[in-house]
C-alpha cells in the first residue's frame, strides 16, 4: 500500500516535468518509461474507482503535489491524455525522444505493441466537427439565454461541475479548485453552471448533465462560494451583464439581495459634476466602481425583471432616497435620479 | 520502388490545386466540391502513406517534394480532417515525415512545422493562448482538449437538435429562428461527419426536418451521403430518420432497393431464412408500409422480374419480400394504416383478399379449396375477352408471383392427393411459370405437363424405381420445350422425389446424378430452400421429408 500511495505521489512531478524544460534531457527509453507510467496510472485508476476509501487515500496522496489548483484522483485516469498531449505541446523535446513519442501515441498499433494511449484520432475528428458546426459566438451576451446555447461555455461549465463532483466523492471541499481558477473565465463559467443547474433548467437536457446528478446541489454550494467573499462577488457581478444577473437572481434569490447591495455600495460612490450636469465616477477611480450608465442600465434590468426583484429595487432606491433627506430636485441625490429614470419610462 | 508506381506523381499536382482552390474560398460550391472529393481524396492519402512509412524522410520529401504544401493545407481545412478517417492518415503521414535525427536546419524546420499542424489538429497547446481563456481553464481543471472537445461536440449537436425541433413546432406562423439556408448549409457541413457517432443524433433530427415550404431544404450531398453510409451499414439510424430519408429522397429509396437486390443475387444465401433476415435488416419492408415506397420498390421489382424475363430467383426474391413486408405491416400500430389490399392496386379485390391470405391461417384440409377459388378467379380474368390487354394479363400474373408459395402449394397438393382438381393446379403452374397470352402456346404447356404427370402419378406408389424409370416419366416427346416447362416439370420432379416413397429412396442419387449433370442445380436448390422455409414455417421438424428437403440441401451446398 505505501508503495502504491509514493507511486501515485510522483505523478504531479511527472505533469509537471512533462510541461517543463527538463524534457530537454529526454532520450526514447526516458519517454517510454513515461508514457507507461502514465498508463500504469490509468490502470490503477479503473482499479480503485469503485473503492471510496483507496480513491479518497490516493487523492489525498496526490493534493500533497502542491500544485495549483491540486490534483485529485480523477487525473490518474486520464494521465495518458495529458501526459501525451502536454508532451506534444512542449518544445524542449529533442527530436529522437519527440519521434518516439508521435510514434506511440499517433501511429496505428502494429502487432504486438500496445494500442494508443488515447485516441487522438478522434480528437482530431471532434475539433473539426465543432469548427463545422459551431454558430459564430453571439455578439454580445446581453440575454441569459443565449449564455444558455452558447456550447463552449456550457462546456465548461459541465467540465467544471465534473471535476467538482469527483473532488466532492473524496470529501474535497470545492473552494480548493475553485479558487485556482484563472479568471475572469471562471465567472462567466460558474454564470452558465448556476443558470443551467437552476431548478427549471436541471435535467431538462437529460443527456448532457445526466452523469452530474449533484447538479443543483453543487451549485448551491458553489454560490455559497461566491457569495463569502465581498471580493470575489464584486468580480463576479461586475463582469456579467445585469440581465444575466437579475435571471440568476430570479432562481437564487440568495443572490438578489448582496447584488442590489452592491449596486447601492457602487452608486454611492458617485459624484454630481454641477459643470457638465451628469453623475460622474469619483476623483481617484477604483476598479470598485460603476459609471452612470451602467448604474442606471443594471437598475432598469430590475425593473424588467420579476416583480419580486422589481418591487425589492424599487424598495431600496426609495429608502436611500429618504436617507438622502428625500428632495425631488435632480442632481442631488444619485437615488432620486436613478428613481426619477426608472419611473419614467414605466 | 514498388511503393512508387502507387502515388501517381500527377495526382499530387491534382489535389495541390484542389487543396490551394478550397483553401482560398468559402462559397457554397466549393464546400459542395470538397464534400464530393473526400472519398477520393481519402484513399489517395491512404495511398501516400502506405509509401511513406517505408521511406525516412529526407527520401520522403525528394520524392514527393508537394507533400509539405499538401498535408499542410488539408490539415487547415475542417471538410478534410473531419471527414471518416482522413485526420488519422493525415496524422500518420505527418509522423512519417518528422525526422528522428534532424541534420540540417531545414530538418529541423519541418520538424517545427509537422508538430505545429499536430497541435493545431489536436489542440494540444496555444489554445489556451485565445482570448476567452478557455484552454487556460480547463487545463486547470485537469482536463485536456479530448476531454473538452468531446463534451462541446455533443453540446453543440444538442442545441442544433434543439433549434430544429422548436422549429419544426414553431410552424408557419411563428418565425423559426433557423432558416432554410441555414439547416441547408448544416446538413452539408455534416457531410464529413456522418460516421462520427456524436452527430448521429443531428442526422436523425435533419432527416426528420422539413422546412417551410415543399422545396428540399437538405443539401442533396447530404441525403446521398446518409443513404450511402447507410447502406454501408457504417452507421445506424432510427427506423424513422431513414424512412424519412426515403420518403424525402427518392434517388435513395432506389439505391437502397438495388442494393438490396444486389446483396440478395451476389451473396451465396443458403436458406429463406437468411434471405428474410437481409430483408429484414434492409428496413424496407418496414418502410414499404408507406404506400408510395411501396409502390415504388414494387415498380422496381416488377423491371427486375422483366428484365430477367421472370427468373426463378428474382420471383423468389419479391415473394420473401412480400411476406416480410406483410409482417411488417401486422406489427406497425399506426392509427390510420392502410388496409393491406390497398398496396395491390388490382382490379379485382377478391382475388387480392384471397391472396393475402397466408397458407398458414387456413387449415390444411381447405387448401386445395382455396387454391381452386384463387385459379378460378385467375383463369376468369386472363380469358376474360373484354379485357384481353397484355398489361392486365401481366398484373395478374405479377400480382400471384408476390404470394408464389400457393404455387409451392398447388404442385404439392398435385402430388399429395390425386383429386379432380389437377387441371385447375397444373393450369396455375402453367401460369406461374408462362405468363404470356399465347392460348395454343399454353395448352401445349398444359398437354405435356399433364403427360408427365400423368406418367409421375404411375410411379407413385412404386417403392422402388430407378433414376432411368423417372428420368422417362419427366421427359416428353418434343424437345423443343420451352424453359418455362422445363421449369414446371422440374418443380414436379422435385416434389415426386419429396413426397413419394419410391422418390424418397432414389432423391439423393437423382440429384447428385442428374440434377448436378444438367446445370440446374441453382434451380433446384432454390426450389427445396423454398420447399424447407414453408416446412420450417409450419413447424414442421422430424417428418421424413423435412429431413430428406434438408439432406439435399447439405448435399447441394456440400457440392456448391
Amino acid at each position: 500500500m505505501e508503495t502504491l500511495l509514493w507511486q501515485v505521489e510522483q505523478l504531479p512531478g511527472l505533469l509537471a516535468v512533462s510541461r517543463s524544460g527538463q524534457v530537454r534531457d529526454w532520450d526514447p527509453p526516458t519517454l517510454d518509461r513515461a508514457l507507461q507510467w502514465g498508463r500504469y496510472f490509468q490502470h490503477l485508476h479503473g482499479r480503485f474507482r469503485a473503492q471510496p476509501r483507496l480513491r479518497a487515500a490516493l487523492g489525498q496522496r496526490l493534493r500533497r503535489g502542491q500544485q495549483e489548483p491540486p490534483l485529485g484522483f480523477g487525473h490518474l485516469g486520464r494521465c495518458p491524455e495529458l501526459l501525451g498531449l502536454a508532451l506534444l505541446g512542449n518544445r524542449a523535446l529533442p527530436p529522437a525522444a519527440c519521434h518516439r513519442l508521435l510514434r506511440s501515441l499517433l501511429l496505428p498499433p502494429s502487432g504486438q505493441a500496445t494500442p494508443g494511449p488515447c485516441s487522438l484520432g478522434l480528437l482530431a475528428r471532434r475539433r473539426a466537427a465543432v469548427q463545422l458546426l459551431l454558430p459564430p459566438p453571439s455578439p454580445a451576451l446581453a440575454r441569459p439565454e443565449e449564455l444558455e446555447l452558447e456550447p463552449s461555455l456550457r462546456t465548461e461549465a459541465q467540465l467544471l461541475l465534473s471535476r467538482l463532483q469527483e473532488d466532492e466523492e473524496e470529501e474535497q471541499g470545492l473552494a480548493g479548485v475553485l479558487e485556482h481558477l484563472p479568471g475572469p473565465r471562471v465567472y462567466r463559467v460558474l454564470a452558465a453552471l448556476l443558470l443551467e443547474q437552476a431548478g427549471d433548467n436541471a435535467g431538462r437536457e437529460g443527456a448532457s448533465w445526466a452523469e452530474l446528478r449533484e447538479g443543483p446541489r453543487l451549485a448551491a454550494a458553489v454560490l455559497s462560494w461566491l457569495l463569502g467573499d465581498p471580493g470575489r462577488l464584486s468580480a463576479f457581478c461586475r463582469l456579467l451583464p445585469g440581465s444575466l444577473l437579475v435571471a440568476l437572481s430570479a432562481r437564487y434569490p440568495q443572490l438578489g439581495t448582496p447584488y442590489l447591495h452592491l449596486l447601492t455600495s457602487w452608486g454611492s460612490r458617485l459624484c454630481y459634476d454641477p459643470l457638465r450636469g451628469q453623475w460622474a465616477s469619483s476623483r481617484c477611480p477604483s476598479e470598485d466602481e460603476l459609471s452612470w450608465e451602467e448604474l442606471r442600465e443594471r437598475f432598469s434590468c430590475f425593473m424588467r425583471g420579476p416583480a419580486p426583484l422589481r418591487e425589492a429595487a424599487l424598495a431600496s432606491l426609495k429608502n436611500l432616497k429618504i436617507q438622502d433627506g428625500d428632495f425631488e430636485v435632480c442632481g442631488l441625490s444619485v437615488w432620486t435620479d436613478l428613481l426619477l429614470e426608472m419611473e419614467a419610462p414605466l | 520502388m514498388a511503393h512508387d508506381t502507387a502515388v501517381p506523381k500527377l495526382s499530387f499536382q491534382y489535389w495541390l490545386d484542389k487543396a490551394v482552390e478550397w483553401g482560398q474560398t468559402t462559397t457554397l460550391e466549393s464546400q459542395q466540391d470538397v464534400c464530393l472529393h473526400l472519398p477520393k481524396l481519402q484513399e489517395f492519402l491512404q495511398q501516400i502513406y502506405e509509401s511513406l512509412k517505408h521511406m525516412n524522410s529526407t527520401t520522403a520529401i525528394q520524392r514527393f517534394p508537394l507533400i509539405g504544401q499538401l498535408l499542410g493545407r488539408l490539415c487547415w481545412n475542417p471538410f478534410v480532417v473531419g471527414y471518416d478517417e482522413s485526420q488519422k492518415t493525415l496524422m500518420w503521414c505527418l509522423c512519417c515525415l518528422y525526422s528522428n535525427e534532424p541534420q540540417n536546419p531545414v530538418e529541423l524546420k519541418a520538424n517545427s512545422w509537422i508538430l505545429s499542424l499536430l497541435c493545431h489538429l489536436l489542440s494540444s497547446s496555444e489554445w489556451g493562448a485565445n482570448e476567452v481563456g478557455t484552454g487556460t481553464f480547463i487545463s486547470a481543471l485537469g482536463y485536456t482538449s479530448a476531454d473538452y472537445y468531446s463534451k462541446l461536440v455533443k453540446n453543440i449537436v444538442l442545441s442544433l437538435v434543439t433549434e430544429l425541433k422548436g422549429n419544426q413546432f414553431n410552424g408557419l406562423n411563428v418565425q423559426g429562428r433557423v432558416s432554410d439556408d441555414h439547416v441547408n448549409v448544416v446538413s452539408l457541413f455534416c457531410v464529413p461527419l456522418i460516421t462520427l457517432p456524436d452527430v448521429t443524433p443531428l442526422l436523425e433530427a435533419l432527416l426528420t426536418y422539413h422546412g417551410g415550404g415543399s422545396q428540399e431544404v437538405l443539401s442533396s450531398e447530404f441525403l446521398e451521403a446518409v443513404n450511402e453510409t447507410f447502406l454501408k451499414k457504417k452507421i445506424t439510424l432510427s427506423e424513422s430518420a431513414i424512412l424519412s430519408l426515403w420518403l424525402r429522397h427518392l434517388p435513395s429509396l432506389e439505391k437502397a432497393t438495388l442494393h438490396l437486390f444486389g446483396r440478395l443475387i451476389s451473396t451465396q444465401t443458403s436458406s429463406l431464412e437468411e434471405v428474410a433476415c437481409i430483408i429484414k435488416e434492409s428496413l424496407l419492408p418496414q418502410a414499404a408500409c408507406h404506400p408510395p415506397i411501396f409502390r415504388i420498390v414494387d415498380e422496381i421489382f416488377k423491371n427486375a422480374l422483366l428484365e430477367t424475363g421472370g427468373t426463378p430467383e428474382v420471383m423468389t426474391i419479391i415473394q420473401v419480400f412480400t411476406q416480410c413486408f406483410v409482417q411488417a405491416h401486422q406489427k406497425d400500430n399506426k392509427q390510420h394504416k392502410f388496409p393491406l389490399k390497398a398496396y395491390f392496386p388490382h382490379h379485382h379485390h377478391h382475388l387480392v383478399i384471397a391472396l393475402l391470405k397466408h397458407p398458414f391461417d387456413l387449415p390444411a384440409t381447405l387448401w386445395s379449396q382455396h387454391l381452386k377459388y384463387i385459379t378460378d378467379m385467375l383463369k376468369a380474368i386472363i380469358e376474360d375477352k373484354s379485357i384481353r390487354s397484355y398489361t392486365d394479363l401481366f398484373e395478374s400474373w405479377f400480382l400471384f408471383v408476390h404470394f408464389g408459395e400457393w404455387a409451392d402449394i398447388a404442385v404439392e397438393q398435385l402430388l399429395k392427393s390425386e383429386d379432380e382438381s389437377s387441371d385447375t393446379f397444373l393450369w396455375l403452374l402453367a401460369f406461374y411459370y408462362n405468363p404470356h397470352n399465347d392460348k395454343e402456346q399454353r395448352t401445349q404447356i398444359l398437354v405435356e405437363a399433364r403427360a408427365v404427370y400423368d406418367r409421375l402419378m404411375m410411379l407413385f406408389s412404386c417403392t422402388t424405381l430407378s433414376i432411368t424409370d423417372l428420368q422417362a416419366a419427366a421427359s416428353t416427346k418434343t424437345d423443343k420445350r420451352q424453359s418455362c416447362t422445363k421449369h414446371l416439370v422440374r418443380h414436379l420432379l422435385i416434389s415426386f422425389l419429396l413426397f413419394s416413397s419410391g422418390g424418397h429412396k432414389i432423391a439423393q442419387e437423382f440429384i447428385s446424378h442428374v440434377i448436378l449433370a444438367s446445370n440446374t442445380t441453382n434451380e433446384v436448390f432454390g426450389l427445396l430452400i423454398r420447399t424447407a422455409y414453408r416446412f420450417n414455417q409450419l413447424g414442421l421438424k422430424n417428418q421424413r421429408t423435412v429431413k430428406l428437403v434438408n439432406e439435399l440441401l447439405q448435399e447441394l451446398r456440400f457440392t456448391d
